[in-house]
């Protein structure tokens, strides 16, 4: 490949990038929308707190699609990027939930076959 | 950049060296605005590093810190997007994916350390567990001996009634076990000093009593209708005393054993034969059994 054939591609490279404007982004578009239903699913709404999260990742996923109409990827894919933060954390927090509910258990059930034995 | 913008200060400065030097001071604070300072950093940065600061004193620093450091990256890469183009829309979605991923970790850390808890107290269960099984083998096993040593109580208080209801009349009353000896078996006439004979049976008496066991035994004399009622009354406490004390050099506690002259009260038989006579001069042995 010569020089004159590396400029050229090089100038039609940059014409396209500046003229095809930014992808529509759909992966992190369904990556948002599965990691929302993956918390769900962990049972982020039986938890306050991670409901939060999950309503948060579904209002920034609505935004998102409201941009990508609007020709805003540039906005949605970051937005989406927020989205998916939330729904992550939402599933972190129910599992927390979840394990500390577990262990609380544990604990008493011990408690109580103790004082059992303590008759 | 920075060098750039030094160098704009710079030319300012030197540009008003010629001029009042209050107007100078005003100026230059002016300037200092005017080129920027220090930009302020916005909420989502700041909540950011709030949180990163959170979750690394709490158990994720130990627990969960590969997702720490992750958050502290996103810290980092939202910090210089800030430093280097300001609190742009870009810096604000960066922080708060770096708040989120504190957050995470936090979570996680918290998460771990309840397992862990989890995991102990599991742990502690089946320890609890195994030990209330070995509490309940030997509480059963404690069972089973006393029921024993109630079983082997019973027969040798069995086999002893056995041996006494051969050399003495035995009977169960209200009042208690009633041994009942002969008078004629016991003391010759008159006399309160036990007979060689006498000695033998009260042998077997005493066996039979201290392998059985008993609350308290009662020695009570008794004596025919014939003579004074005090006499009576006066032989028939030295004969029960006498018995009682031979009794208590057989092993039978004397705390647990009285006497009592009961005279010519209470006859088993009728007075006007001899052969009556004979069965109410006796000596009777009340056995309070044990509860």
């Amino acid at each position: 490949m010569n020089v004159r054939t590396w400029v050229y591609w090089c100038i039609s490279g940059t014409m396209l990038l500046a003229c095809g404007g930014y992808p529509v982004p759909h992966d992190q578009l369904s990556a948002a929308q599965a990691e929302v239903k993956g918390a769900e699913v962990g049972g982020a709404n039986e938890n306050p707190k991670a409901a939060l999260h999950v309503k948060l990742a579904k209002d920034q996923i609505a935004i998102a699609e409201k941009q990508i109409a609007d020709g805003d990827n540039e906005e949605a894919e970051r937005t989406l990027v927020r989205a998916q933060a939330d729904a992550d954390l939402a599933l972190a927090l129910a599992k927390e939930a979840k394990a500390q509910n577990d262990a609380a258990e544990a604990s008493e059930q011990v408690g109580k076959l103790r004082k059992e034995i303590g008759k | 950049m920075m060098r750039r913008s030094m160098r704009i200060v710079n030319g300012c400065i030197s540009g008003f060296y010629a001029a009042r030097p209050a107007l100078i001071a005003a100026s230059l604070a002016t300037l200092m605005m005017a080129c920027g300072g220090a930009a302020v950093p916005p909420q989502e940065l700041l909540d950011a590093r709030s949180a990163y600061a959170e979750a690394a004193k709490g158990p994720a620093a130990d627990l969960a810190p590969a997702q720490l450091d992750t958050a502290k990256q996103s810290l980092q890469v939202a910090q210089q997007n800030f430093d280097e183009d300001g609190p742009n829309q870009k810096t604000k979605d960066l922080a708060y994916v770096a708040q989120r991923r504190a957050q995470i970790a936090a979570a996680e850390g918290g998460r771990e350390k309840a397992e862990r808890k989890r995991a102990a107290a599991d742990k502690d269960l089946r320890n609890t567990q195994t030990q209330g099984l070995e509490n309940y083998a030997k509480t059963k096993e404690a069972l089973a001996a006393e029921k024993a040593a109630r079983v082997e109580a019973e027969r040798k208080a069995a086999v002893a009634m056995a041996s006494l209801a051969e050399i003495a009349k035995v009977k169960e009353e209200s009042r208690g076990v009633v041994i009942t000896l002969s008078g004629s078996v016991l003391f010759a006439t008159g006399k309160s000093d036990l007979l060689p004979i006498a000695k033998e049976k009260l042998n077997q008496v005493a066996k039979a009593l201290t392998d059985q066991g008993f609350k308290a035994i009662v020695v009570q004399g008794y004596t025919d209708s014939v003579g004074s009622a005090s006499d009576n009354d006066a032989l028939s406490l030295r004969r029960a005393q006498s018995v009682r004390d031979y009794l208590v050099t057989r092993g039978v506690p004397s705390e647990k054993a009285t006497a009592e002259g009961k005279g010519a009260s209470n006859p088993v038989a009728d007075n006007k034969t001899p052969d009556g006579r004979a069965e109410n001069r006796r000596v009777e042995i009340v056995v309070t059994p044990e509860k």
